[in-house]
């Protein structure tokens, strides 16, 4: 790991902030246990999905895939991935993406997805 | 989750000049091209759909230097939230447009995303760019191709939804007429550029190409996907999108685009304006006793909210009792907008990042009731359309925002009229 990062100290987890080649800004969640359980990101590109995402990609990906051959109103919406056991929630536009993906189960007692930005 | 491996980045600053011309014009309409919501072109497709509040508008592409060697295509998105003019390779391929160049010699590629996940992929290649009477010369535009052969996996980044078709995107191409110079410009600066100072190219971005396999690669500021009016040899300042009003579903708007800001005496900016002056090309947006705003303007990190003629619909993170909809409903996969019982009202505050501030009103229709009506389910215009932010992260005032405001888009770094805070920034 050569990224430029940094970690921010919470009651129930810490957060890994890694500064990618374009600038965006990737927050590892990182429960006591040393279990990644959310990322959230913010910046000009967005992440690169596999690596943030892991053994989850697949799941990501096959999740996209499924929602865009749905018939749908025209129109680039944030995205709600809503799955068994992920979540992935994107918003912004072109070249100013925000998101963030977790794992529901894995959530520290007491968080709240909304800290998780 | 685990196990990245990234290379560090380090801040970078790029200096380009720009000149824009700021004087009077001779008051004649031709920097004033024609736009309509209207559905878009597959709206009369058999199998086709409606592409509901999205601004289409025609332009005219050249081989640099004919003036016989050209097409003109209608119906590109006409969108403030991106830069730089995106058409399919089929529209231009009689063309045989010249390729633009990355730092490395080699024909430059660009990936642009979506929040949605789709993307578009294509090269850069150069031509001259007429929007009604005004034109760029050299523009380099994205031409998106129709093979998906060579697409890298960082710029499809685990989607399949290429919007390389106009079935596929329900438009013809995208005319991207924001507040930057280029598809990779921000802050004063383009990390594609290399003069960025970064150890290596952002992506997805820009790429090249060594047969088939694609990377991510430095380009030019001069040479990357670049919005036309920043190229016009006048009026090139900015643009107003001009939308009249409508209060309840309808099927057509007509409006104009006008071009520059200050400089012809159709496109002053009046002193009864608010001009939001912007910081990462966001301004803040106060709604629920929330406040959407970038927290950090170094970093640029904190919420995010703009001004987008490209977004469909008013996108803000939910609040108490407004339901959403269903993703299975009789009309298709409506899940991430909103399905109130009965049609609320809300009021927001806008705020630049100076203190500039002015109150915005909007209310909020059942979106499946919408499409499911007889009365408004054929209506490209529903200014009552809005859909949620997931992450709970900003507010996008998407193009029912626009109906009724005359809404002055000014270009990062160009010259502004006498009195009004450096650009970029909104105004109306």
């Amino acid at each position: 790991m050569n990224a430029s990062a940094q970690v921010m100290r919470r009651n129930a987890y810490d957060i890994h902030e890694i500064q990618m080649p374009g600038g965006t800004v990737v927050d590892e969640y990182i429960s006591p246990a040393g279990t990644v359980f959310a990322v959230s990101w913010h910046g000009q590109f967005p992440p690169p999905m596999q690596q943030i995402l892991g053994t989850y990609f697949q799941q990501y990906s096959a999740a996209l895939q499924a929602q865009s051959s749905q018939p749908k109103m025209y129109g680039h919406r944030p995205l709600n991935i809503q799955e068994q056991g992920l979540v992935v929630q994107t918003s912004g536009h072109m070249r100013a993406h925000s998101g963030r993906a977790y794992l529901p189960d894995l959530l520290p007692t007491g968080m709240t997805v909304n800290q998780i930005q | 989750m685990l196990g990245l491996s990234v290379a560090a980045g380090c801040g970078g600053a790029t200096t380009t000049s720009t000149t824009t011309t700021s004087s009077s014009g001779s008051g004649s309409d031709d920097n004033v091209l024609s736009i309509a919501v209207n559905g878009g072109p597959e709206a009369n497709q058999m199998n086709g759909g409606i592409y509901e509040n999205a601004a289409f508008a025609s332009a005219t592409i050249c081989a640099p230097g004919s003036t016989s060697n050209c097409v003109t295509i209608d119906d590109l998105l006409v969108d403030t939230g991106s830069n730089g003019l995106r058409v399919f390779d089929t529209e231009v391929a009689s063309l045989n447009l010249p390729a633009a160049k990355a730092s490395n010699g080699s024909p430059a590629y660009d990936c642009v995303s979506f929040v949605s996940g789709a993307y578009l992929w294509g090269p850069v290649q150069q031509g001259d760019v007429t929007l009604g009477s005004e034109t760029g010369s050299n523009v380099p535009i994205h031409v998106i191709s129709s093979s998906t052969t060579g697409i890298p996996s960082s710029c499809s980044n685990g989607s399949t939804e290429n919007d390389n078709t106009a079935a596929m995107m329900g438009a013809n191409g995208i005319l991207g007429v924001g507040v930057e110079p280029t598809d990779c410009f921000y802050e004063d600066a383009s990390a594609c550029d290399p003069a960025s100072g970064l150890s290596s190219a952002p992506y997805p971005a820009y790429y090249t190409c060594s047969g088939s396999t694609c990377g991510p690669a430095f380009v030019a500021t001069a040479n990357q996907v670049t919005n036309p009016v920043a190229l016009f040899a006048k009026d090139n300042n900015g643009v107003i999108v001009k939308l009249p009003s409508a209060s309840s579903p309808t099927g057509t708007l007509s409006g104009s685009l006008v071009f520059g800001i200050g400089t012809e005496s159709n496109n002053q900016l009046p002193s009864s304006a608010t001009v939001f002056t912007l910081s990462c090309d966001a301004f803040t947006t106060i709604f629920d006793g929330q406040t959407f705003g970038i927290t950090n303007a170094t970093t640029c990190a904190g919420p995010y909210s703009f001004i987008d003629s490209g977004s469909n619909a008013l996108y803000f993170p939910n609040v108490p009792n407004l339901a959403e909809c269903s993703s299975n409903t009789p009309v298709g996969d409506l899940s991430g907008l909103y399905c109130p019982a009965t049609t609320q009202s809300f009021s927001a505050t806008m705020k630049g990042a100076d203190s500039s501030s002015q109150a915005a009103s909007f209310s909020v229709a059942n979106a499946e009731s919408l499409f499911s009506s007889a009365a408004t389910s054929s209506d490209a215009v529903q200014p009552n359309l809005a859909g949620t932010n997931p992450t709970g992260y900003g507010f996008d005032w998407g193009l029912p925002f626009f109906y009724g405001v005359n809404l002055y888009n000014a270009i990062d770094g160009r010259s502004v009229p006498s009195g009004a805070p450096a650009a970029p920034w909104w105004a109306y």
